[in-house]
């Protein structure tokens, strides 16, 4: 401590060192809650086409379309361990190709400060519906879901899947209609 | 010219023993202080980004108060013993 610099060097080392136990005991207030929320999905139009999808493979595949509504509040996520959240809503169903199928129909930034009590209608879907095969054409039960990854300031990534689902069936016949 | 070179150079810069001893315990309380003001306010206020700024402010403070070499820790010199010649030493040591 007796020159200017050294000085210097320890005032920016302990300001570092208290930075860091300040960040921890952030992580340490936020590390236990519990950031699952209710979320009301339910899908208005949905129909399924037998097209090629010709950025995998000239063979025709089923593609998906549906439309939704979505409404939920995501106001008591937010707390000063939350910058922003990512919201994902996730097809899940059964095929005979495969056991279990995840596809991920839209996503949404919402950063802290903007709105968050959301309450959509109508929404068209962001990303195509592709399913491997022809597995979509009747399937009776794909369940959609709406999750959530928390990007904190300072600890863990969870991601947290919503309170309430929305299971429902595609129609027996392909469209014709352009959709 | 060389009069002001003079000057600045008898302005004192060091810090005593005793100065540097309450220079780090003065930044460290300082800054510790600020931090946890900070977080009990970033916390009721919900913004992390407000505790890091007052760690800052903190920061800043504790720069101006202990980096320079303030007058104030400079208040408890060492009593140096006069220089003694070798004859002196010498005659300690055959002691």
């Amino acid at each position: 401590m007796h020159t200017i610099f050294t000085r210097g060097n320890a005032i920016v080392a302990y300001t570092l060192s208290v930075s860091a136990c300040l960040t921890f005991c952030c992580f340490l207030s936020t590390v236990f809650i519990d950031y699952r929320a209710n979320a009301t999905l339910n899908t208005v139009k949905v129909v399924v086409k037998n097209v090629a999808d010709y950025s995998a493979s000239r063979e025709k595949n089923d593609l998906g379309y549906l439309t939704f509504d979505l409404k939920t509040d995501l106001t008591p996520l937010f707390n000063w361990n939350v910058k922003q959240l990512f919201l994902y809503l996730t097809a899940e169903y059964q095929t005979e190709n495969n056991d279990f199928n995840q596809v991920v129909l839209w996503d949404k930034i919402v950063l802290r400060g903007d709105k968050t009590v959301f309450n959509f209608k109508n929404m068209n879907t962001k990303y195509y519906f592709w399913d491997d095969g022809n597995g979509l054409r009747g399937n009776k039960n794909v369940t959609l879901t709406l999750s959530w990854n928390i990007i904190p300031n300072a600890g863990l990534l969870p991601s947290v899947n919503a309170f309430g689902s929305h299971t429902f069936a595609f129609p027996s016949e392909y469209t014709s209609l352009r959709v | 010219m060389s009069s002001w070179i003079q000057y600045i150079k008898s302005i004192p810069t060091h810090m005593d023993y005793d100065g540097q001893a309450r220079a780090e315990r003065l930044s460290r309380v300082i800054i510790t202080l600020f931090g946890v003001v900070g977080l009990i306010w970033g916390y009721v206020i919900h913004q992390f980004s407000q505790t890091m700024y007052i760690l800052g402010a903190g920061f800043v403070l504790a720069a101006l108060i202990t980096v320079p070499p303030w007058p104030m820790y400079r208040r408890k010199p060492l009593d140096w013993q006069k220089p003694q010649s070798e004859v002196m030493v010498k005659q300690k040591k055959k002691k």
